[in-house]
Formats: structure tokens, sequence, C-alpha cells
């Protein structure tokens, strides 16, 4: 075998370990459905802090589920929702729904790269990552705040449209949660997720505090998961337009 | 030098004179300047505001002012070659603000609109742009430029009043727009709303105006286009934001050529005027020229002398006519905006009409070189001056004459090549150039023309006054050249007037028969204030509920705009046809009237207005496609008639056509007839009591809206008024100076009437005469040129402004009115050198004797 035979091999065998290490990372986290109350606490560049709270509903698994996203805090956003329908194959549908003009909007693909209502998340950052819409290469590994963690390389597949040309995720060996990700367009990191206080809910390790940080910006978003449950019960025709309309 | 000082010798003696010819100049480019940069300021202004608004949009799809269903949006996000659409509506609201007007609103969607447009806020207030939430939760969110906050003292959190669908509705500012970019736009009257919000304000229904587009990098504008053409199909428009001028533009074209040819027709008064003023000037200074001729100056000489002064006048006058231009500029854009939105349903904000330097100067370089060519002939006689004959006291010398062969076979062979142009076809190019002709043949024959209707009038003048008429008319015989300049310019002004007027009148004659056959409801009920204003719809359901209330016979709902046929916008009228057919029978110009109507009916056929038809060449029966979002609407024409809903031209087809290919249900209009006997104010009050709740809406009577058509009539034909004063200046200005000339050459004439025992009332009575005498040639042959005239104007109308054949109708009216008006200015104009006549020294007349 030639040498450049053996280090393709060994690049293969390389990239195959980190893929089965994210799967491995999102089977751990698999759950017919999730409840949360969020708390979102926005840092401005000059410190100043403004918050929100929502609630966050999710039937379905990885790359095929479905989620509302319902703000209830401050008053004058009461109401207004988000409904993400993820697909395995394609980028999510998203639209927003506004009790106010009782009209729900589509928020395009072309506008998924755009800041979510202020916060450092971005639309495209709510939506799940499959593993099967990426390629990955295992980097190394590295401790992530006092954790070892796998570093690994995720680029979007041709299939993926993505604002993002690639990431780095830290994934903890201890239990397979993300520990961090850092997402590039072209060489410029452009913003970093750091995920903490990771507990055991219901069998499922999970991190309760999510800080994204843009660095473009420089500025940070912290979410705080609270009252998280999970496979609760929760039915298919909760997440469509006529139930978000529903509802309020 | 020695010239100079002779020069500034001339002017310190006739101030009044320079005066006059400074001013003739003057206002020559001030109504050019002024008329352009309006134009160009209203056009500006459409410009800035599109510009403003587009961002980085690099294509806009749209269907015209009918908008389309949402759901295009989609299509469009799906084009590979798209990087960014995003949808758009805009309208123009009334704000309600004392002084404030219009606000132009741009309904945006903020999740998306971001890859377009910047909305630079007011430090602190980034997070209504950041944290779009609260502004899109809360629909009365409105951002506004801080030029109009500045301008009503507003401030985050301030309310505002806004005309909406549904009445009078306060909106809360939350956040000021920084000035520069998307804030010039509307000249700073412009706020940004939700796109549903502003949807539901406006009672549009799902339904946008345009998606504004940015491609991916590295495609071109044309394979953008061509895409998105592929994927939408032939009932949109998809075109870069520059377009939406072009339209603008065409939908003003017959409006900017009226101006056009007002501001030509004040420069051909400056040259009449500056012609005048150095015709007199060389007839006074004949001695001088002549001793200057014989001490040796050449002809070259006093040629310059002369074309010297008028190269002074002109600069001065040019250059405060330019300045005064600029002044009356801005004046003058606001009252074409206001003209425009009536007339045209446009809504423009023109706040300013900022000086070109370009224009300015070209336009002061224009006044110069015409002041030159008018001052040339006048020139050019003084040069030909006999200096013995100029110096032989007591005699005159006539320097023009007799009349030659050549310029009547000119006239003759200008008039036969105008005959034959009008004769040979229908190139525009052809028919201009006969217009040109036809009037430069009258030109050529008023000296001739003039003579003969002085000895025409000489009996009668005798008649009058025996020996101060005969002198007046024989003054006019012995030198028809001396009074073919005046008579010449006043026979073009009132050519032009009459030509205006009878368009004006002819107009008037077929807007009252369309009004009377066509407008005959007994109410309109409209969510417009104003009828051509198309901005707010209403749902069909007014019109079951307005069906239903006692009185009512009849109901018709109509839904009209703007859409594009061929590029350029066209009146769209979707009513129904079924009960139009009951209430309008006016018989169509070709087609016949009941097939017209069952056709069109049953969504076979369209009906097109007569002018919709000639400006396409488009005949009875020929297939009109017209781009709908549903795809290529292909209709047969049905029927041709006259119709003044539109200057590019109308199309009216079936309800419900309009509602399957448009998939729209609103409704703009609502005709109303009522049933004998009911009362027009009693249904208006259950009109507004049971439809207007929570609703905003008007109704209105038969008379009133007849009385805003006609007022818009009287709005667009003001500058035929304009023309009449200016026409009225000629006379005036003309008649003074020719007087001054008649005076100066029979000075010694007159010297000898006062010496055998005239009386200086006889003197007075003789230029009163002969003023008048003016008056009458200048009028007669301005009435038949203005026949003429009329005759090209209404072809004009017919062949490229407007597409209507409308019947020649003489002014009779308005000639009737001209006749005492300019007769009195001559009279009026005679007093002054009557004057002067009488005054002057006896001993100075008779010197020679």
């Amino acid at each position: 075998m030639s040498k450049a035979a053996t280090l393709l091999l060994a690049a293969s065998l390389f990239a195959q370990d980190a893929r089965q290490i994210v799967e491995e990372a999102q089977r751990r986290s698999r759950a017919d459905s999730e409840r949360y109350e969020g708390t979102l606490e926005v840092i401005d560049a000059r410190g100043r802090k403004s918050l929100k709270r929502w609630v966050y509903r999710r039937l379905g698994s990885h790359g095929n589920s479905k989620a509302i996203i319902r703000f209830t805090e401050p008053a004058e956003v009461r109401g207004v929702a988000l409904l993400i329908l993820n697909h395995p194959e394609r980028a999510s549908d998203q639209w927003m729904w506004t009790p106010a003009t009782q009209r729900e909007r589509r928020i395009a693909l072309q506008d998924r790269s755009t800041r979510f209502f202020g916060t450092d998340f971005s639309f495209e950052d709510l939506e799940e990552r499959d593993v099967n819409q990426y390629d990955y290469r295992l980097l190394g590994e590295e401790t992530i705040e006092g954790a070892a963690c796998w570093k690994i390389e995720s680029r979007p597949r041709k299939t993926r449209a993505s604002q993002y040309t690639h990431s780095i995720l830290w994934i903890r060996k201890e239990n397979y949660t993300f520990a961090r990700i850092e997402n590039y367009v072209r060489e410029e990191l452009v913003r970093r997720a750091n995920y903490r206080e990771v507990h055991n809910v219901q069998r499922i390790w999970t991190p309760r505090l999510i800080e994204m940080q843009d660095l473009r910006r420089n500025s940070r978003t912290i979410l705080r998961l609270e009252k998280l449950e999970y496979n609760v019960p929760m039915k298919e025709s909760d997440f469509t337009l006529q139930a978000l309309r529903r509802e309020f | 030098m020695l010239l100079a000082r002779l020069s500034w010798a001339y002017l310190k003696r006739h101030k009044l004179r320079w005066a006059l010819t400074v001013a003739g100049v003057a206002l020559g480019v001030a109504v050019l300047v002024a008329m352009r940069l309006a134009n160009r300021a209203v056009l500006a202004s459409f410009h800035r505001t599109v510009d403003g608004i587009a961002g980085r949009t690099e294509l806009q799809v749209h269907a015209g002012d009918l908008g389309f269903p949402e759901e295009v949006l989609e299509r469009v996000q799906a084009v590979p070659q798209v990087r960014a659409a995003a949808p758009v509506i805009e309208a123009a609201l009334d704000t309600g603000l004392p002084g404030q007007g219009y606000l132009l609103v741009i309904g945006v969607d903020m999740t998306g609109d971001r890859s377009l447009r910047d909305y630079d806020l007011e430090s602190g207030e980034e997070a209504i742009i950041e944290d779009p939430l609260v502004f899109l939760a809360q629909p009365d969110s409105i951002m506004v430029t801080r030029e109009f906050a500045q301008r009503n003292g507003l401030g985050i959190g301030s309310r505002i009043p806004l005309g909406t669908a549904q009445g009078i509705r306060w909106f809360t500012v939350r956040g000021i727009m920084r000035s520069g970019g998307l804030s010039q736009a509307f000249g700073g009257n412009l706020a940004v709303m939700d796109i549903y919000a502003l949807q539901y304000v406006l009672g549009r229904g799902r339904r946008f105006d345009r998606i504004d587009v940015a491609l991916q990098e590295g495609v071109s504008l044309a394979e953008g286009q061509r895409a998105l053409r592929e994927a939408l199909g032939p009932g949109f428009e998809v075109e870069p934001p520059a377009a939406r001028g072009r339209h603008f533009e065409a939908i003003l074209r017959s409006f900017s050529l009226t101006l056009n040819i007002t501001s030509l027709f004040a420069m051909l008064v400056g040259v009449f005027i500056i012609y005048n003023s150095f015709a007199i000037a060389v007839t006074q200074r004949r001695t001088e020229i002549g001793i200057l001729r014989a001490l040796g100056a050449t002809r070259g000489r006093i040629r310059a002398l002369f074309l010297g002064e008028a190269a002074v006048a002109g600069s001065v006058g040019s250059v405060a006519g330019a300045m005064a231009g600029w002044l009356m500029a801005r004046w003058i854009a606001g009252y074409v905006a206001r003209l425009l939105q009536e007339v045209y349903g446009v809504v423009q904000n023109v706040q300013t009409a900022p000086a070109e330097p370009g224009l300015l100067a070209a336009s002061a370089g224009l006044g110069i070189v015409v002041s030159l060519i008018a001052a040339w002939i006048p020139a050019a006689n003084a040069a030909r001056v006999d200096p013995v004959r100029a110096l032989q006291k007591g005699k005159y010398q006539v320097l023009s004459a007799g009349e030659t062969r050549a310029r009547w076979w000119l006239s003759a062979g200008a008039a036969a090549a105008a005959v034959i142009f009008l004769l040979l076809g229908r190139s525009l190019v052809l028919f201009y150039t006969g217009y040109i002709l036809a009037i430069l043949a009258a030109l050529l024959m008023t000296p001739t023309l003039a003579l003969w209707l002085a000895r025409a009038l000489r009996p009668l003048l005798a008649w009058l006054r025996p020996v101060e008429g005969a002198l007046a008319a024989d003054s006019l015989i012995q030198a028809p050249r001396r009074t073919s300049a005046t008579v010449a310019a006043l026979m073009l002004s009132l050519a032009m007037v009459i030509g205006f007027g009878g368009v004006a009148r002819s107009i008037y004659n077929s807007l009252i028969e369309w009004v009377n056959t066509t407008l005959n409801p007994d109410l309109f009920v409209t969510p417009n204030a104003e009828i051509a204003n198309r901005t707010y719809v209403m749902p069909a359901e007014v019109g079951s509920e307005i069906e239903r209330i006692p009185g009512v016979r009849q109901v018709q709902l109509v839904r009209s705009a703007r859409i594009p046929y061929r590029g350029t916008p066209v009146l769209l009228v979707a009513a129904e046809a079924g009960k139009l057919a009951q209430t309008v029978r006016r018989r169509p110009l070709e087609g016949d009237l009941d097939d017209m109507y069952r056709r069109t009916a049953a969504g076979q056929a369209t009906i097109v207005s007569e002018s919709f038809a000639r400006l396409r060449g488009l005949r009875l029966g020929d297939v009109v496609e017209l781009p709908a979002p549903k795809g290529l609407l292909r209709l047969p024409i049905a029927g041709i008639t006259r119709d003044y809903s539109d200057q590019q031209g109308t199309l009216l087809i079936d309800r419900s056509l309009y509602r399957q290919w448009w998939a729209d249900d609103s409704v703009n209009v609502i005709r109303v007839y009522l049933a004998p006997g009911a009362s027009a104010a009693e249904v208006k009050r259950q009109i507004l009591e049971r439809c207007a709740r929570g609703r905003r809406l008007f109704v209105l009577g038969n008379q009133e809206v007849r009385r805003y058509i006609f007022r818009l009539a009287d709005q667009w034909f003001s500058m035929t008024y304009n023309q009449i004063a200016v026409a009225i200046l000629v006379a005036v200005l003309g008649i003074v100076n020719t007087l001054t000339v008649s005076i100066t050459d029979r000075r010694r004439e007159l010297g000898i009437l006062q010496a055998v025992g005239g009386l200086k009332q006889q003197v007075r009575h003789t230029i009163w005469m002969e003023a008048v005498a003016i008056g009458v040639i200048g009028l007669v042959l301005g009435l038949g040129l203005g026949a003429i005239s009329l005759y090209y104007s209404l072809e004009m109308t017919r062949r490229d402004l407007a597409g209507l054949s409308l019947d020649y109708v003489f002014p009779l009216p308005l000639a009737a009115w001209l006749a005492p008006v300019i007769l009195g200015a001559a009279f009026a104009a005679s007093l002054w050198p009557a004057e002067t006549a009488v005054r002057g020294s006896l001993v100075e007349a008779l010197e020679y004797e």
C-alpha cells in the first residue's frame, strides 16, 4: 500500500470516528418531546441588558422535529410565536405569528442568517443540526472549562444551506454533551456558543445554560433553561399554523 | 471705447427702454429656467424617492398598482439567482398634521428587509431594528425620519394620526431614522411600518405591491430578469428600480410637453421684445449712426456696436432671469406637484427645486444667444444706414421699403410644403415639420397681409375721423414692415392662445358629454377623498350592504388601477359590464353598443378608450394581452369609446374576470343609482350610518364629482390663462415700441400737422387710432393663424399626446373675449406714446422746413 493510500485510509477512519461521536451525542440527547421555560438575557457591547422569556416546546426527534417558541415577556410581545418545522433533507420551515395583527409570516430561508429578535442567536441557530446534513472531521482533543473534549470540524453538505462556512464543535467525552460550538464565515469566527451547567434531566445530560457570543457585535445572550422536561405528552396538531392562531 | 461711450450715453437717456429690453430677456430665461427646474424637481423628487426606498434592490417584481397575492413571494424567493427578496407596500397617507400633507408610508417585513435597506436610527434606538419584536408585535408601530420628527416636534413614544381604511387611527413613533439614504425619500415625509400591519391599515388584504430583489453574487441583471420572468410568467414586470421613473415620466409626458411649449413661448416673447427694442434704438439713433459712418466707422463696427449692446443686455437679463427662474421654480414645483396629485393621483412631495448650475448656465447662454439673434436684423439695418440720408434734416430713411418677391415665393413654398406634409401620412416628424412650415409661411406673409388689412381699414378709419383716421392708416400703409414685427408677435401669441384655448374647449365639450353619459350615478361611494386617488380599497360587501338600503335601485362595483401595458401604465377598470350596459348608453366610436357590453360582460372581450387604441395603433377586433398575476389575459377589443379617465388610455373588463385573474375582490368606487323619488341626502345618510363605522368612506353626490372633474380640467388648462396674459403683455409692449418708432419716423409730419393748426387732441387721436388699427390687424391675423394652429393642436392631441380625436370647434367665446381685451390693451399702450408726440418740440420737428 502506498503512503498516500495509507494517509487516505487514516483520514477516512478519523472522519468515521468524528461522525460516530456526533451521532452518539445526538442519540444520547434524543427524546420524544421537550418543554422548557427559557429566560433570555441579552447583554450588548455597552453592557446594557434586556430580558425576555419564552416557552419552548418540541415534538419529534433530531432532524424531523417540530418546535414552537412562544414569548411570554415582556408584556408587549406576549403571544408572539415562532413555529419551526425541521426536515431531514432540507432547511427548516419557519413562521412567525403576531397576535395583534392575527397574521403569520414566513421567515424566508434568505433571512435565517439575521438575528433572532435582538438576541445573539440567528434564526438558523434555532434549527436542529441533524448529523446527516454535515461532514465531520476529528481535529483532536482539547479541554474546555475543565472538561476533556473531542474537537470536531463540521461542514454543511451542499444540500444544507447555511450562513456558516464551517463550525468547530467541542463534545465532552464524559457525557457526550456539547461544550462549545464556534461558527465561521470563511475564516472569520462570527459566533461562539458555550454550553454550561450540565444536568441530568430524566436521564438525559443537558446543558441548562447556553451563552451565545456574537463576536462581530461584541454582544452576548444567555439562555437559561428552566422547568425543563422531556417526553411530555404533546400532539402533532399543536404544531401547525392553525394551532398558533387557535392559541391566541 | 468711443462706441462704448455712445452706448452708455444712449442707455442713460433711455433707462426705461433698456430696463424693458433686459426684462424681456429676463422674462424668457426666467420662465424657461423655472419650468425646467420645476419639472426636473418633480422628476428628481420621484427618482430620489425611488432610489431612497430601493436601497440595495437590483430588481423589482410588480404587476402595476393592483399588486398581487402574497404567495408570489415564495416563488420569487425560490429562484436560485435571488439572494434576497423582500415584499413592499407603499402608500401616501394623509397625516392630519397641520401643513404636513401626505406621509409616504412603506410597509416592509422587518425580519428580512435589512438585507435590502438600511434603517439608520438615531443613537439609542437601534434596539427597534435590532430587536424588531416589539415593533412587529404592536401594529401601531411606526418609524419616521428625523426631518419629519423635527418638523412636527415628535419623539419616541409620540403619537401621530393617519388616515386609514378604518378612518383616522393613531400610531406610535417607535423609531426615528437618521438623515440620509432612505430618509431622503419623499422630501423626508417618509415612514416605515410592518407590512402586515399596513395591509390591514389600507384594507388591502393579503397582497403586496411589489417585491424588491437582490441577486446572488455574480448574477447579472439580465440573467436575474430572465430567471425571474421564467419563474413568474408574463403577468409580472421584472425591472430595475429606475424603470419606475420611466413609468412616472410616461404618465407626465403630455404635461411635460405643455411646460416645454410654455417655456418656448416665453423665449419667443423675449426674442420679440429684444428685436423691437433694438429696432427702435436703430431708428432713434439714425443720426448718430450717420455721424459715425461719416467719421469713418465701418458697417462692421456699427453692427458690432448694436450686437455688443445686445450681448450686454442679454447677459444682464439672462443672469437676472436665471436667478428669478430659480426662485420661481420652487413655487411652480409645488404647484405642479399639487396638480399631479389631483389629476393623476400621483402624490409627490416636492419641497425644493435645487439650482442646477449646468441648466442655469445653459439657459443664461441661450438667453445671450437669443438676444444676439433677435438683435441681428436691427444691427444689420443699422449697418446699412446711408450716412448722407441719415444726416439730412427732416428726412428719414425707410430701411425696408418694398416687398420682395422672394418672400412671397418662400411663403408660398412653405405653405405648400406644410399641406403636403400634412397629407403625406402618419410620420410625426413630417407632421411637426409641417406645423413649423405653416407658421413660417404665416410669418413671411405678415408684412403683406398687414399692408392689405391696413388698406382695408383706411376707409373705416377715415370715416370715423377724416383727418386723424387717414393719417393713422397712411402711417401703417407707408411703412408696413415697421408694424409687421408687432403684428407678427401679436399674431403668434394669439394663435397659440386660440390653439390651446380651442383644444381646451373641445376637451371641455367632450368632457361634458362624457360626464353626462358615463358618470351618471346619483352617488359615488369611495374610501378615497379624491376620486383620482386609489390608495384605499374596500371590500365588495359594502356594495351588498348599500344595495339593501331603501331607495337604492342599483349598485355597481368598480375596481380601477394602473397596470403596465407594453411598458406604459394604463388604467384598468374592472366593473360590472352587464349593469353598465343598462346605465351607460353611450354610442361607441367603433363597435356595436349592445354587442360590446354583452361580450365584455361574458368575460370574452374588453372595451378600450380611443386614446388607448390610437396611441398603440390598435383597432376593433385586435387582441390585447393584459399581464395579470395569473398569467396573460388575452381579450379582443369589442368597442372603442371616448373616455377621459386616464391620458394613457383605459381598458374596461368585467369584474368577474378581474376577480379570477387578479385574485382580488376589493373595490375602490361604488356607483349608486337611486330609485325614482328617493332622496339622495337620505340615502347618503343611511350609507354613512350603516357602512362608515370603523371604515374610511366618502359619499359624493353626482354634482360634487362633476365639479371635481371640471376643477381638474380648469387646473390642467390654467396654462392657457397664463398664455393669454403673456399675449396681452406682448400686445402692449409691441404696440408701445411700434408707436414710438412711428412717432420718431413721423416727427416732421406730426409737427407740420400741429403747425398748420392741428390740435393736440387730433395728434393724440391719430396715435390712438394707429394703435387700435395695429391691434385689429394683429387680432385678425392672430385669429386666422389661430384657426390653423387649432387644427394642428387637435392633430397633435390625436396623433402624439393623448390619442383623442376631438371635434374642431373654434373657441368663439374666447375670441370674442380676446377682441376687446387686445384692442383695449392696444389703446392703453398708445397713451404714453401719444403724450410724447404732443409734448415734443415743434421747432425740432420743423427744423428742416
